[in-house]
């Protein structure tokens, strides 16, 4: 296991409301890279759909970055870019905020997971 | 994992392959089970952490806890203390937290003041934390992920058969 300790480790970004995003760089994980690029974004009810999905879009293609996190409620707004999102890496994990509980049923993975439960599907 | 076509003599029967199809189908949902129960968890972390920012801010102020104290794109370039890499065990690859060592990392809580309220640090600790309820449950997502392939794989070969 320790070959690979030289290996620098990968970000973890987020993309959230005031409170998730204060939490988590409060946790560590935020950084500003020597392009001066931060690895998260703080959305408010101001800020433009068109610059969230921008955002997203860049985390996706950084290779320094293999976790983005995300506001569920955020994700909503962009869920078409986020269905489109099939790859394993960077994951794209939907989390909860204090304003807005879980909901599984919008979660992107787990409904793909229940579309294969299909009677449709079952059939063939 | 190549599936090969239905002439191949090693080629699984429909029978094994329903078999292996069942067992990936359970596993999957266990794992959405799992899923569930790590936001669940991620959910009541931030929920705690947000109290203790919530008391914070109200000890300092408004505007001492929110995103204006938070580093810019104009503000000096420093790395995340914590980050995760990707290691592999039994041939499943997990992500796992680490400690950044590089040097040029900050302590957070110094973006809010010299001296900051207990409740501060208490937030800290929680969301740090959270981080690994998160690294978690990206495993459980990556799991998930991997196992619709192979069900699609499965459900193409076991079409092809018929």
């Amino acid at each position: 296991m320790a070959l690979h300790a030289a290996v620098k480790g990968k970000l973890i970004s987020v993309i959230g409301d005031e409170d998730t995003c204060v939490g988590f760089l409060l946790g560590g994980i935020g950084e500003i890279n020597k392009n001066r690029h931060p690895n998260f974004m703080v959305v408010d009810k101001n800020t433009p759909v068109s610059e969230i999905e921008e955002c997203f879009k860049r985390f996706i293609k950084r290779d320094d970055i293999d976790i983005i996190l995300i506001n569920q409620n955020i994700a909503e707004m962009i869920r078409h870019v986020i269905d489109s999102h099939i790859a394993p890496v960077p994951a794209v994990l939907e989390i909860p905020s204090k304003d807005h509980p879980y909901d599984a049923s919008k979660d992107s993975i787990l409904r793909r997971a229940k579309g294969m439960f299909n009677p449709e599907d079952l059939v063939r | 994992m190549s599936l090969g076509t239905a002439q191949d003599a090693n080629a699984p029967s429909v029978a094994e392959a329903n078999e292996l199809l069942d067992k990936i189908v359970l596993k999957q949902l266990h794992l959405m089970e799992e899923k569930m129960r790590c936001e669940l968890n991620i959910e009541s972390s931030i929920k705690n952490g947000s109290i203790h920012l919530a008391k914070s801010r109200y000890i300092m102020g408004q505007s001492a806890v929110s995103t204006a104290r938070l580093p810019t794109e104009s503000s000096a370039d420093f790395s995340a203390s914590t980050v995760c890499e990707t290691v592999e065990e039994d041939g499943i690859k997990q992500i796992k937290v680490i400690e950044n060592d590089a040097e040029n990392t900050v302590n957070p809580l110094r973006w809010f003041g010299v001296l900051v309220p207990q409740n501060m640090h208490k937030a800290q600790n929680i969301f740090q934390n959270t981080i690994n309820f998160i690294v978690e449950c990206v495993n459980v997502q990556v799991q998930l992920q991997t196992n619709l392939k192979y069900i699609g794989m499965l459900r193409q070969y076991i079409n092809s058969v018929n």
